[in-house]
């Protein structure tokens, strides 16, 4: 069931319905039977279940005896069999093919013809929101950050909430506690602001990020045809597309939860306005982002191995350096565990791992000197063109990394990268172009105008969004106003929504992940 | 007490952010010390580990909202 279909709009009018009118002590039970539900219908499978359970039975028994516990031996050995058997499954269900390929590499190395079949990705969806959710469940009650869940079916339920199995956002117990058991009555602005964030989520979705893709498509997957101006348009829409993808499905997820009465913490904060790489990844993701600080990079900084290394490095290169050292390879560390969780190919461990990694220790290691050299020449660095370029090479260096998330292999990815600098704006002088090429890449001069409006009013509302809340702000307008920009959305969406012929309007680009 | 501890703690953050100017409140966040990100944080927790001789666990670290909440886990562990 995708976020955007009929199938999914009726499963969730149902949901709504039933969760509003039964008595309110069952709130609960009707969520988590469409969490059950919403699982089996996805994958259609009885492993389904079998994996759900695999993860649901030890983390509830576990937690409940890590809750005693509490940062004692005994509890940390309960804590570590946890994270094993969660870490365990994702990596048998997930992960397997990486090793099988590395196994190849390596063959191939060794000049033996030895090859190893790649699995059937029999991965679910789901799988790994809810490993990385029963991970930091399991952990906050070491920590004792919070309690465990008495009731097993309402820990079912915290593992498996529907709304973030496709995409996130990651929650956290003690967050969601309250919201998830508790009891709810329909609120009518509240739900009206779900709904207006639901209509834009399902905007950016089928509107800019479909056209987008059809574009970005064509060209990755004929790459010999498309070089210059085509592929650098491709390599510079994709961060684009997969922002107004992800997002789009976010605030589809976020709207419905807000319906519910269930808040779930934002995963998105404007990325693209940021200055740095390390700003961007503070914006984008924001969740996941969370968990890694929280569960690996933290604990891994503040390890007596790190502090260790610390202090041998302050001895040998001074303070300052000894700072940088453990710091990095922690940041490694975490970098290629966002590129392994990310998919487990090599080009995810390149594209949105050691690629982000290298800028980030690189902005710590130029700032200071850049900020030399432009005082040195007299360049003013708090001026709103300065800005402006460095917002505009965070996206570029973003959308560079991309083309290695965004292609096949890396030799595809570098052959991308060597067609880029192919010198041929002239053929957009050519009259014919204009007639040849909607044909080729799918979209005609109607979409490319749809597409721009769609950019502009998408970029206007992220300049408001600035300045704080837009549906606050768009609520206390007049009722004419209000209703004629939702029914402007609600229209825009029905007419120039994108449902190309071959195009499965509803993947989702994260959803695998 | 509570005194000793801040003058204490102004030595470590002027030591750990390289400015000499900071004065540390109660109220004073990561929002008011520039190079305060989360990078930084867990140095500036090991370094104050140090100077008081006490641990503070995970949930401290990630949850403590303020200098003044850090001072109070620091009263409570060092008693």
């Amino acid at each position: 069931m995708n976020l955007i279909s009929i199938a999914f709009l009726v499963f969730c009018a149902v949901t709504l319905i039933t969760y509003f009118i039964i008595p309110k002590k069952f709130q609960w039970i009707v969520l988590l039977l469409s969490s059950i539900i919403f699982l089996f219908y996805n994958n259609l499978s009885i492993f389904t279940v079998v994996q759900a359970l695999l993860v649901l039975i030890p983390s509830y028994f576990l937690g409940r005896k890590i809750e005693g516990n509490s940062n004692t031996k005994k509890g940390k050995r309960f804590l570590i069999l946890g994270i094993i058997i969660i870490v365990g499954q994702l990596i048998c269900y997930k992960y397997i093919n990486i090793f099988i390929e590395s196994a190849n590499l390596i063959c191939e190395l060794l000049h033996s013809d030895r090859k190893f079949a790649l699995i059937e990705n029999s991965a679910l969806i789901g799988i790994s929101y809810y490993s990385l959710i029963m991970i930091s469940y399991l952990i906050d009650i070491y920590r004792g950050t919070c309690k465990s869940q008495k009731n097993i079916f309402k820990c079912a339920l915290f593992m498996s909430y529907f709304p973030i199995l496709t995409s996130g956002p990651f929650i956290k117990y003690k967050d969601v506690e309250n919201d998830l058991y508790g009891e709810h009555k329909f609120n009518y602005d509240r739900a009206l602001k779900g709904f207006i964030r639901i209509l834009w989520g399902v905007f950016k979705i089928l509107v800019i990020s479909q056209r987008l893709g059809m574009y970005v498509d064509v060209v990755y997957s004929k790459l010999t045809i498309f070089s210059g101006i085509y592929t650098i348009l491709a390599v510079l829409a994709f961060p684009l597309q997969l922002y107004t993808n992800f997002s789009g499905s976010i605030d589809v997820i976020m709207g419905i939860s807000e319906i519910l009465g269930i808040k779930l913490p934002e995963n998105f904060n404007l990325p693209f306005f940021s200055k740095t790489i390390t700003e961007f990844w503070r914006r984008w993701h924001i969740t996941l982002g969370v968990w890694l600080k929280d569960y690996i990079f933290y604990p891994l900084l503040k390890s007596d191995d790190m502090q260790e290394l610390n202090k041998k490095c302050k001895k040998k290169f001074g303070k300052k350096v000894a700072k940088k050292i453990p710091l990095y390879a922690s940041m490694l560390v975490m970098w290629i565990i966002i590129g392994v969780w990310h998919g487990g190919a090599y080009t995810y461990i390149i594209g949105s791992g050691i690629l982000q990694f290298i800028f980030m220790v690189l902005e710590d290691l130029l700032a200071p000197v850049a900020t030399k050299v432009n005082s040195k020449l007299g360049i003013k660095e708090d001026v709103f063109s300065y800005k402006l370029y460095q917002v505009i090479r965070t996206y570029l260096l973003f959308a560079f990394a991309m083309i290695f998330f965004r292609a096949e292999s890396i030799e595809q990815a570098l052959f991308i990268i060597a067609h880029c600098f192919v010198w041929n704006l002239n053929i957009m002088l050519d009259e014919e172009f204009y007639y040849v090429m909607p044909k080729i890449i799918g979209l005609d001069r109607y979409d490319v105008r749809v597409l721009i409006i769609a950019l502009v009013v998408l970029f206007i509302v992220q300049l408001l969004a600035r300045k704080g809340d837009v549906r606050e702000k768009f609520l206390k307008q007049n009722i004419v106003f209000r209703w004629g920009v939702l029914y402007a959305l609600m229209f825009a969406i029905i007419i120039f929504g994108c449902y190309g012929e071959g195009y499965d309007a509803t993947a989702f680009i994260y959803r695998e992940f | 007490m509570k005194e000793e501890i801040y003058e204490r703690l102004n030595k470590v953050f002027r030591d750990i952010f390289d400015d000499e100017e900071i004065i540390v409140k109660p109220e004073t966040t990561a929002n008011d010390i520039e190079d305060w990100d989360s990078l930084e944080h867990i140095n500036l927790i090991v370094a104050i580990e140090q100077e008081f001789g006490m641990k503070f666990n995970m949930n401290e670290v990630t949850t403590m909202k303020n200098v003044g909440e850090m001072v109070d886990i620091i009263i409570a562990k060092t008693r």
